[in-house]
């Protein structure tokens, strides 16, 4: 029974997806101009060294070319600035890239043609500290010279040549799966910077290259073609054109209006409303519109509506180092308890995703292994709602005789904006069915992270509102970063879980290693039940992004992307 | 007079030195993001982490980096770089004055006429039924919270999301000298919500103030000389009550300029208001750093301003 019904709710997932998708309906239009409606701030930085995030990558994304990019529906990478995939030699310790010739920049760089040291220089200037990348670490630390560059011993990464200006050679330490499969190579950091150009924008505290940036994509910043950009204002605007040098005919990317206008500060309802009701606009930054927006748009204006995994989770984080969730049993235990499908009414209900039954979200590279949408058969994980008698089974296991906590209050400290805040405070009556009582904080979300949750000295016992998401289909970023002793730092820490497991750390340092996409997603998989097991972090919900379109323009969202709009094959409906 | 004004211009600079202090202070007692953190993205090693640090500055005590940054401020007039947009803070900050601006001296200006109007009409005729219709009225205007005034008058009157698409809606804002009809419809809604509590406030607080002094003898004598009712409430009546309405007019248009953080997130207007909040949230202390200042400037220059104006209104203040 437990079986058929998670097989159905599977299929009425796959149904609703393509509904969604079929929502879009009509023949794409070239040309015309889209405007996009931003609430949360927009795009962090125009340094592509910087970019990370989804908005950065949806609305800053189509203005450059990395080595390799991802087709809206596809989890693979394709070939862009490659010609294609890399060839792996010397064990997979070395790889060769062949770079597409006579791509060139955007003015003032216009007679100048992108070289393999552009994107060596790209790599390098992502360890800097004034550009200020957050995942450079992550992928590329393993590449030879990137210690001695970090510590300032060599002045470049030995382990990067260009023997000419079509072929970029990579030496890694060991063989490195993100690298080889070309996954990490999609990233921003592969974005090609000339030396020569943006080294004198690189000095100073911090790097000012992104408002003299030079463009290789599809459209450009509007600038004054002298290496200032004049299209962009803080949190406010963005206005994207065509990029004369573009060339069309190399890029995988149809790249349909010929002008893209991005606007800021909007209330989330109000920005919710102009899409729905009016003409030429799409979503921005905001993963899915108000409850009531969505309650009604669900009803009246469906085929607007874009509901997409996200490859994301949300989850409720449990300090290993604090009692009493030192103790497995009641980390099991508060898995148990709470009410997943409750958590995720918080956010809007089953529109904004699946309940969670473990970490790596559908997708993915792993989720299948992991457990796929049933999960891995954990009495504590397989029910969408409270399951009271097994927590008091697991509380009875760690010591509490009556199956009810009867300690001090637990320091918990969550977002205090909506929906994150009612998530909060769903939990906090949850888990005091089993006793458990919070010192409920709830702080600015950037506070909540780098005072509180990412920072071990503040001991903070529970963070029931943070997420996850993967870079792009490898499970190795969903797994790693959370789930490696390796990653516990003084500040900034992801791992706040504080896990620090030596067999754990093993696994996941083999895993690694893996260039084999299925053996690969094997070992991620079983290295996802085994965190779940052990209740780090409590998976509730695998996120969907909801994106809204105006009825004149047929959006397509990007599966890399996490579901957002990808702007470069959204369009004008004829 | 002179003497008076250059003695507090003088202050105001010792003001916005201390409150700039502060506002440093309150930033690094208070629970806060790392700038630093922040800067570095999403999962940075705690060496980059440090570098950043570093490089910003930020691993030297507060009065270092104050000491670092007023120097900046006062000799090159440099507000620094956001930590969160990594870009200029003065260009922000500059940008955001005209649309702060052009709220709250257009609200200010349809506050004061309709408050000072109803405020003399409903003195006049206290306790008949215009005066209780327009009192009944205030107190509703001052009880309804601006946020949600703001998104019914959009979803009655804006041409985009209203009922009644009479009203350029949210996001619309045009720089006067863009185009100054789209700059003057662009602002009709969010001026009408910023007014409605002021108005309404200003309507009462002058019936209050001309009701005492009509009761004054010398209004008896203006009678007795035999001048017009309207005469004696206009030139002798208002003139006289309307300094309460002056001292608080002025503190509130200072406190707006700094700015108006709900109307303006409402009607999605790029002010002050929406980047200070924003930087709040960011933890971005350039930019708080900044607004604050710039509130502050505005607060202690309408208080000069205030000040000055009594003497043109009050034959009896005399500055030396």
């Amino acid at each position: 029974m437990q079986r058929l019904s998670w097989t159905v709710v599977a299929a009425l997932a796959v149904l609703a997806l393509v509904v969604a998708g079929c929502g879009s309906s009509g023949k794409a239009q070239h040309g015309g101009t889209v405007q996009i409606l931003n609430t949360a701030g927009g795009v962090d930085s125009l340094d592509p060294g910087y970019w990370y995030y989804q908005t950065d990558t949806k609305e800053l994304g189509i203005t450059q070319r990395q080595l390799y990019g991802w087709k809206p529906s596809e989890d693979t990478p394709t070939p862009d600035l490659a010609l294609a995939l890399p060839q792996a030699s010397d064990g997979g310790k070395t790889l060769t890239i062949k770079l597409r010739p006579g791509i060139r920049y955007s003015a003032p760089l216009q007679t100048r043609t992108v070289k393999a040291a552009d994107i060596k220089y790209a790599l390098e200037r992502c360890f800097l500290p004034q550009v200020g990348n957050g995942y450079a670490n992550l992928y590329y630390s393993e590449i030879v010279g990137v210690d001695e560059f970090k510590s300032g011993k060599a002045k470049e990464i030995t382990g990067i040549t260009a023997p000419d200006d079509t072929t970029l050679v990579i030496k890694t330490k060991r063989p490195i799966g993100v690298l080889a499969t070309g996954g990490a190579l999609g990233e921003p950091c592969t974005t090609p910077v000339p030396k020569d150009y943006a080294a004198k924008y690189d000095k100073g505290k911090t790097s000012t290259y992104g408002e003299h940036a030079v463009f290789t994509g599809p459209y450009m910043i509007t600038n004054d073609g002298k290496g200032n950009v004049t299209g962009y204002e803080a949190g406010k605007t963005l206005t994207l054109v065509r990029n004369p040098n573009w060339d069309g005919a190399s890029d995988y990317r149809p790249a349909y209006y010929d002008r893209i206008e991005v606007k800021g500060g909007f209330d989330a309802s109000v920005a919710a409303r102009k899409t729905l009701t009016g003409k030429g606009l799409l979503s921005g930054d905001y993963a899915a519109p108000p409850v009531a927006v969505l309650k009604s748009a669900l009803q009246s204006r469906r085929d607007q509506l874009s509901i997409t995994s996200s490859q994301g989770n949300r989850y409720i984080s449990l300090n290993t180092q604090v009692k009493p969730l030192d103790n497995v049993n009641v980390r099991r235990a508060i898995s148990a308890v709470i009410d997943r499908n409750a958590l995720r009414q918080t956010r809007g209900g089953p529109t904004l995703g699946t309940v969670a039954t473990h970490f790596i979200a559908p997708n993915t590279g792993g989720f299948e292994d992991g457990g796929g949408v049933k999960g891995p058969g954990f009495d504590f994980t397989s029910s969408p709602t409270s399951n009271l008698a097994v927590a008091q089974k697991y509380m009875k296991a760690a010591g509490y005789k009556d199956g009810m906590y009867h300690g001090p209050a637990i320091l918990t400290v969550a977002d205090d904006e909506s929906p994150a805040k009612e998530t909060a405070e769903a939990f906090q009556a949850q888990v005091a069915k089993i006793g458990i009582k919070l010192n409920l904080k709830e702080v600015p979300h950037a506070t909540m992270l780098s005072k509180f949750c990412q920072f071990p000295k503040a001991k903070v016992g529970i963070c029931p509102t943070m997420g996850w998401g993967p870079d792009f289909f490898s499970a190795q970023s969903m797994i790693a970063p959370l789930f490696s002793g390796k990653n516990i730092t003084a500040s900034g820490n992801v791992n706040s879980a504080m896990v620090n497991d030596p067999k754990l750390n093993a696994a996941i340092d083999k895993a690694i290693t893996i260039t084999d996409p299925a053996a690969s997603n094997k070992a991620w998989g079983q290295l996802d039940k085994q965190v779940t097991d052990q209740s780090y972090f409590v998976a509730w919900l695998w996120d969907n992004n909801v994106g809204l379109e105006s009825s004149d323009v047929q959006g397509v969202p990007s599966k890399f992307n996490s579901g957002e709009w990808d702007l470069a094959f959204s369009a004008l409906k004829k | 007079m002179g003497r008076y004004i250059v003695r507090r211009l003088l202050w105001a600079v010792v003001l916005l030195f201390l409150v700039s202090a502060l506002t440093f202070v309150v930033f690094y007692t208070f629970p806060s993001a790392d700038p630093a953190q922040l800067r570095a993205g999403r999962n940075p090693n705690p060496q980059q982490v440090e570098q950043i640090r570093h490089a910003l500055g930020l691993d030297q005590p507060w009065y270092v980096q104050y000491g670092r940054y007023m120097k900046a401020l006062v000799l090159h007039f440099d507000f620094g770089r956001s930590y969160h947009y990594n870009s200029p803070v003065r260009k922000q900050i500059f940008d955001a004055v005209g649309p702060t601006a052009s709220l709250a001296i257009g609200a200010a200006v349809l506050w004061l006429l309709v408050g000072l109007v109803i405020g003399t009409i409903s003195a006049v005729r206290r306790g008949k039924l215009i005066d209780r219709v327009t009192m009944t009225g205030a107190l509703v205007a001052i009880s309804a919270p601006v946020y949600w005034l703001g998104l019914v008058a959009l979803y009655l009157f804006a041409d985009d999301i209203g009922k009644f698409k009479i009203f350029p809606g949210a996001g619309s804002y045009t720089p006067i000298a863009q185009d100054p009809w789209a700059w003057f419809t662009s602002l009709i809604l969010p001026w009408t919500v910023l007014a409605a509590s002021f108005a309404a406030f200003y309507a009462r607080l002058l019936r209050g103030s001309l009701i005492e002094t009509m009761a004054e003898d010398y209004i008896r004598t203006a009678r007795a000389k035999g001048l017009s009712e309207r005469r004696v409430v206009l030139r002798h009546g208002v003139r006289s009550a309307i300094t309460p309405v002056v001292t608080a007019a002025g503190l509130d248009v200072g406190i707006l300029l700094g700015g108006a953080i709900l109307v303006e997130s409402v009607f999605n207007i790029p002010g002050i208001g929406q980047l200070a909040y924003d930087s709040i949230r960011n933890s971005d202390l350039p930019i708080i750093q900044g607004t604050v200042l710039l509130g502050a400037f505005f607060i202690i220059l309408a208080n000069l301003v205030v000040d000055v104006l009594y003497a043109f209104l009050d034959p009896r203040v005399r500055y030396t």
